[in-house]
C-alpha cells in the first residue's frame, strides 16, 4: 500500500476511535444519569422529607438523613473553609519560593486525591475512639479535612490571579500587609474563591467512605450531633445493597438527590463563574 | 474644572498616627501559618495513626502480612495478599481501559471538534467526575453487573476463555460481579480525570509548534503522536498516575460491584476484594483487636501505596511546570 | 528618627545641592535628595551610582529608552520594591533632610508622604467612595461627614468631582480608564502626600484622557513635589521643569528641561532625544 494511502487510512482510524471514546463517555454518562432519573423519579415523594428512614418491609422516608447530610455538611463547611482559605492565604502571598510552602502545597495536593476512607479511619482514631462512639461531629471533621485541600487550592489559585499592581497601590498608600490581603485582595478575588467552596461542598456531598466510621448511621430520627446521625450516602449503601424493595427505591431516591444536589451545585458554581466574569 | 480646583483649599494634614494594625500583620501572618501547618499535620497524623493502629497486626504476623492470603475472623488469622490483589488487578483493569479511552476524548476535544462543542464537551467531562462514587456503585450493581452478566461475560468465556493460557483470566460461570466490572466502573470513574489533565497539558502546546507540522502535510494522528505528545509526556504521566492514584482508592463504587471474597483467583470474572472494600465492608463489624488492627493495617498498605504514586504524579507536574517555565 | 509631617513648607537643602554631571544655578528648595543609589536584583544591577535632586514644587521627568531604570528608580523614592524579596537598594535618598531607606525608618510613614500613581489605573474593587476612603481611614478616624469632605475634596482636586459625583457608591471599576487614572490620583493626593510619584501615569490611555491628566499634573504642580516617569519626550518637554535621561541604570544628564531639549550636553541625550535610538 502505498504511504500516503496507509497515513490517511491509520489517521482515520484514529479520528473514528476518538470520536468512539468521546462517545463512550457521553454513553455512560448520559446511562447512569438515565438510571437515576428512571428509578429515583418514581419514589420521589412528599414523605422523603416527612418521615423517617424505616425498617425493612415498610414504607418511609429519608428525612432523618436529609437532616443529617445537611447539619454536618454545614459544620464540615463552618470549618473546612476558613481553615482552606487562611492556608491558601499563606501559600499565595506569604510563602514565595519557600520551602515550607513549597512543602505544603506538595502536601496539599497529596491529601487532595488521598483515599477518603483512609480520612476516615484517621477521624476514628483520633475522635471516635477517644470520645467511645459514633458522633455526627467527627463526621462533619472526616468531611471538613476533604474539604480543606480543595479550598486550598482553588485559593491559592484565585488569589494568585489578582494582578500584583492592586497590591502595589495599596502598599504606596502605606496599608500594612494584612489589610492589603484582606480589604482588597481577598475582595478582588471573592467570586473565585466562592466557586472554589461551591465546588468543595458538592465534593463532599456525596462521600460515603468517611462517614462509614465516623458518623455511622442513624435508624431514627435525631438532633443529636453528638451521637450517631443518619445521612443519605450511608443509607444508601445500606438499602441498596440490601434486598427489600422499599429500602431499594428509597435508595433510589437518595441516589436523586444526591446527584441533582451535586449538579446543581457544579453547574451553579460555573454559571457563577462566568456571570461574575461579565460583571466585570 | 481649573478655577473649581483652585477654589478648593488644601487642607493641612492633621496630627496622624501610625496605621493602626500593624500589630495586625504578626496575628494574620501567624494565622496562616498556623493553618498551613495544620495540613501537614492532617497528613502526618493519618500516617502515624494508621501505623500505630496497624502495629498490632505486624506485631502478629511480621512482614508476611503482606504475603498472607488468609482471612479468618474465626482463627484471627488475617493476610493482605488478596486485598492487595484485588486493588492492584482491578487498578491494572481502569488504567488498561480508562487511558485509551482518556487519551481518545483529549484527543477528541483538542484537535478534532468544533469549537463550539468544546465548552459542552469539558463540561461533559466534568460532570462524570463529579458523580460520586455510591452512584456509581448502585448503578454498577443494578445495571451494569448484570448486563455484564448477560452480554458480556459469556462471550467473553466463549470466546477468550477457550484460548489455552489466558483462557484461565476469563473462566468460570459468569457472574455479573467481580474483578473485571469493578475494573470497568473505576475505568468510567477514572477516564474524566486523566482526560482532563491531558487536554490541559496538551492545549499547553504553542499552536506555532503544531502548526508547523500540519503545515507539512501531516495529519492530525502524526501531528498529535510526534508533537503534542513528546512535548507533554510528562504531564501525560503525571496526569496517568494522578488516575491511578484515585483508581487505587477507589471504595464505594467497587465494594458495590466487586463480590467481597478474599480469595485470588486467576479469573477476572470471579469475585474478589480490594483493600478499600473490605475496609468497607468489614470495619465497624470487626470485633476483636487484632481483626481491627489488620484492617488498619490494610488502610496503612493502601496509604503508603497511594501516596508513593500521587507523590510521582505530583513530581512529574512540577518538573513539566518548571520545563515549560524554562522553555517559555 | 521622626519625619515631621505636619511640616509643608520647603526646608532649605541641608547639604550642597549635589546632581549628576551638571551643576544647578538658582537656588530652588529641595524636596528630594537622590544620593549615589544603586539596585539591584539577584544578580542583576539595574541601577548604580544615581545622585539628583528632586525640587520642591516643580516637576522632573525621567526619560530614556526601556530598561533603562527610570521607574526602578521611581520605585526606590517610596520603598515600593521592598514587596519583593531579593531586591535590594543601596545609597540614600534623603526626604527634607532625612534618609528613608534608612532601616529605621517607619516605612508606613514614608508611604504616606509620598504618593505613587501606576501605570495601569488600578482602582480597588469596592465603590468609588470607599477607593478615596481606604487610604484616609489608614490613618485617621474621621466622622462620616469629614470623611466624605476629605474624599470630595481629594475628588475635586484630581479634576473627577464633576463627573462622579453622582454615582459615588458604583464600582470604581465601572469608569473609564482615564476617569480610572483620574481616581488613582485622587486616591493617592487623599492622604495628603508632600511627593507624587507618577509613573508613567497616561501611557495606558487615550490622547484626550492624557491631555487632562497633564493639565492635572501642572495644576498640583503648585502643592506638590512630582516626579514622572515618561517613555513620551513630548509629555515631557510638555509638563515637566527639570529633565532626567537614564541609560542602562545611570543618570546620564540632568538639566532644566528646555536646555535638555534644546542644548544637551551629552552626545547619548542628544543621540536618544533626536531620535537615533530608544
Amino acid at each position: 500500500m502505498q504511504l500516503y494511502t496507509r497515513r490517511r487510512l491509520s489517521n482515520y482510524l484514529v479520528v473514528a476511535l476518538s470520536l468512539g471514546a468521546t462517545a463512550f463517555g457521553l454513553l455512560f454518562l448520559v446511562l447512569v444519569l438515565g438510571t437515576l432519573l428512571v428509578n429515583g423519579v418514581g419514589a420521589l415523594s412528599l414523605t422523603l422529607v416527612t418521615q423517617a428512614t424505616p425498617p425493612p418491609g415498610s414504607a418511609g422516608g429519608l428525612m432523618n438523613a436529609i437532616f443529617g447530610s445537611l447539619a454536618m455538611t454545614v459544620i464540615a463547611t463552618l470549618v473546612g473553609t476558613p481553615t482552606g482559605i487562611l492556608a491558601g492565604t499563606f501559600l499565595a502571598e506569604y510563602a514565595h519560593g519557600s520551602r515550607l510552602g513549597e512543602f505544603v502545597r506538595f502536601i496539599n495536593d497529596i491529601l487532595l486525591s488521598a483515599p477518603s476512607i483512609i480520612i476516615g479511619l484517621f477521624v476514628y482514631a483520633i475522635l471516635v475512639v477517644p470520645m467511645g462512639h459514633f458522633s455526627a461531629w467527627a463526621g462533619s471533621v472526616a468531611l471538613a479535612i476533604i474539604m480543606i485541600p480543595v479550598i486550598v487550592r482553588t485559593t491559592e489559585d484565585m488569589l494568585t490571579l489578582v494582578p500584583n499592581a492592586l497590591r502595589e497601590a495599596a502598599a504606596a498608600l502605606g496599608s500594612p500587609k494584612w489589610k492589603i490581603i484582606v480589604m482588597v485582595t481577598y475582595r478582588s478575588a471573592v467570586q473565585g474563591m466562592l466557586t472554589g467552596v461551591l465546588l468543595a461542598v458538592a465534593r463532599i456531598s456525596g462521600e460515603t467512605a468517611p462517614l462509614l466510621f465516623t458518623a455511622l448511621n442513624n435508624q431514627f430520627w435525631s438532633t443529636n450531633l453528638n451521637a450517631p446521625m443518619a445521612n443519605l450516602p450511608v443509607v444508601i449503601f445500606q438499602f441498596a445493597m440490601s434486598p427489600y424493595a422499599d429500602w431499594q427505591s428509597l435508595a433510589w431516591a437518595g441516589a436523586l438527590l444526591i446527584t441533582a444536589t451535586i449538579l446543581i451545585l457544579n453547574i451553579g458554581a460555573r454559571l457563577f463563574a462566568s456571570w461574575s466574569g461579565l460583571q466585570k | 474644572m481649573t478655577a473649581e480646583a483652585e477654589m478648593v483649599a488644601i487642607p493641612q494634614p492633621a496630627a496622624r498616627r501610625r496605621p493602626a494594625g500593624s500589630a495586625g500583620d504578626t496575628v494574620f501572618h501567624g494565622l496562616t501559618i498556623v493553618f498551613a501547618v495544620l495540613v501537614l499535620l492532617i497528613l502526618g497524623g493519618v500516617i502515624v495513626s494508621l501505623g500505630y493502629g496497624a502495629l498490632p497486626a505486624f506485631r502478629q504476623f511480621g512482614l508476611g502480612f503482606i504475603v498472607g492470603s488468609a482471612w479468618n475472623p474465626v482463627t484471627d488469622n488475617f493476610g493482605a495478599l488478596a486485598p492487595i490483589y484485588g486493588t492492584l488487578v482491578t487498578s491494572l483493569i481502569a488504567m488498561l481501559i480508562g487511558i485509551p479511552v482518556a487519551f481518545g476524548v483529549a484527543l477528541f476535544i483538542t484537535e478534532l471538534c468544533p469549537k463550539w462543542l468544546r465548552r459542552p464537551l469539558g463540561t461533559m467531562i466534568e460532570l462524570l467526575a463529579a458523580i460520586p462514587s455510591i452512584i456509581y456503585g448502585i448503578w454498577g450493581l443494578f445495571v451494569l453487573a448484570p448486563f455484564i452478566q448477560e452480554h458480556i461475560e459469556p462471550a467473553l468465556i466463549a470466546t477468550l476463555g477457550k484460548i489455552p493460557g489466558i483462557g484461565m483470566l476469563f473462566a468460570g460461570p459468569p457472574l455479573g460481579i467481580g474483578v473485571l466490572t469493578a475494573g470497568f466502573i473505576l475505568a468510567v470513574m477514572v477516564l474524566p480525570f486523566i482526560a482532563s489533565v491531558m487536554r490541559d497539558v496538551f492545549e499547553t502546546v504553542p499552536p506555532m509548534l503544531k502548526e508547523s507540522a500540519y503545515g507539512i502535510g501531516a495529519t492530525t494522528t502524526e501531528v498529535v503522536w510526534r508533537v503534542v505528545l513528546p512535548y507533554t509526556r510528562i504531564g501525560v504521566v503525571g496526569g496517568i498516575l494522578l488516575g491511578l492514584g484515585r483508581a487505587l482508592g477507589e471504595t464505594m463504587a467497587v465494594t458495590f460491584v466487586i463480590g467481597n471474597s478474599h480469595h485470588i483467583h486467576a479469573s477476572i470474572l470471579q469475585p474478589g476484594t480490594t483493600i478499600s472494600a473490605a475496609l468497607a465492608n468489614e470495619f465497624t463489624e470487626a470485633v476483636g483487636d487484632l481483626y481491627q488492627s489488620s484492617l488498619i493495617g490494610l488502610g496503612f498498605i493502601l496509604f503508603i501505596i497511594t501516596f508513593i504514586v500521587l507523590a510521582a504524579a505530583k513530581v512529574m507536574l512540577i518538573r513539566l511546570q518548571k520545563g515549560a517555565g524554562a522553555a517559555a | 528618627m521622626s519625619v515631621s509631617l505636619a511640616m509643608r513648607t520647603p526646608m532649605p537643602p541641608e547639604e550642597p545641592v549635589e546632581s549628576g554631571p551638571v551643576a544647578v544655578d538658582n537656588p530652588l528648595p529641595v524636596k528630594v535628595q537622590i544620593k549615589n543609589v544603586g539596585f539591584r536584583y539577584g544578580k542583576f544591577e539595574a541601577l548604580k551610582g544615581v545622585s539628583l535632586p528632586l525640587y520642591d514644587r516643580r516637576v522632573t521627568a525621567f526619560i530614556g529608552p526601556s530598561g533603562c531604570g527610570k521607574s526602578t528608580l521611581l520605585r526606590i523614592l517610596n520603598r515600593i520594591y521592598e514587596l519583593y524579596p531579593g531586591h535590594v537598594a543601596t545609597g540614600e535618598v534623603l526626604v527634607d533632610g532625612q534618609n528613608i531607606l534608612s532601616p529605621g525608618m517607619d516605612l508606613n510613614v514614608v508611604r504616606a508622604k509620598i504618593g505613587m500613581v501606576f501605570q495601569k489605573p488600578t482602582p480597588f474593587p469596592m465603590s468609588i467612595h470607599d477607593n478615596i476612603a481606604f487610604g484616609i481611614r489608614l490613618y485617621e478616624r474621621l466622622p462620616k461627614s469629614e470623611l466624605d469632605d476629605r474624599v470630595e475634596s481629594a475628588l475635586r482636586r484630581a479634576a473627577l468631582w464633576d463627573e462622579v459625583r453622582d454615582k459615588l457608591r458604583q464600582s470604581g471599576l465601572s469608569l473609564s480608564g482615564g476617569q480610572q487614572q483620574r481616581l488613582c490620583i485622587a486616591r493617592a493626593i487623599a492622604v495628603q502626600p508632600e511627593i507624587l510619584l507618577l509613573d508613567e501615569p497616561a501611557s495606558a490611555l487615550d490622547p484626550i484622557s492624557t491631555q487632562r491628566i497633564e493639565e492635572l499634573i501642572a495644576e498640583l504642580k503648585s502643592d506638590y513635589c512630582i516626579a514622572i516617569v515618561t517613555h513620551n519626550m513630548q509629555q515631557a518637554a510638555r509638563s515637566s521643569d527639570h529633565t532626567a535621561f537614564m541609560y542602562l541604570g545611570e543618570l546620564v544628564e540632568f538639566d532644566e528641561t528646555e536646555r535638555i531639549f534644546t542644548v544637551p550636553r551629552e552626545k547619548r541625550t542628544e543621540d536618544y532625544i533626536t531620535g537615533r535610538f530608544g
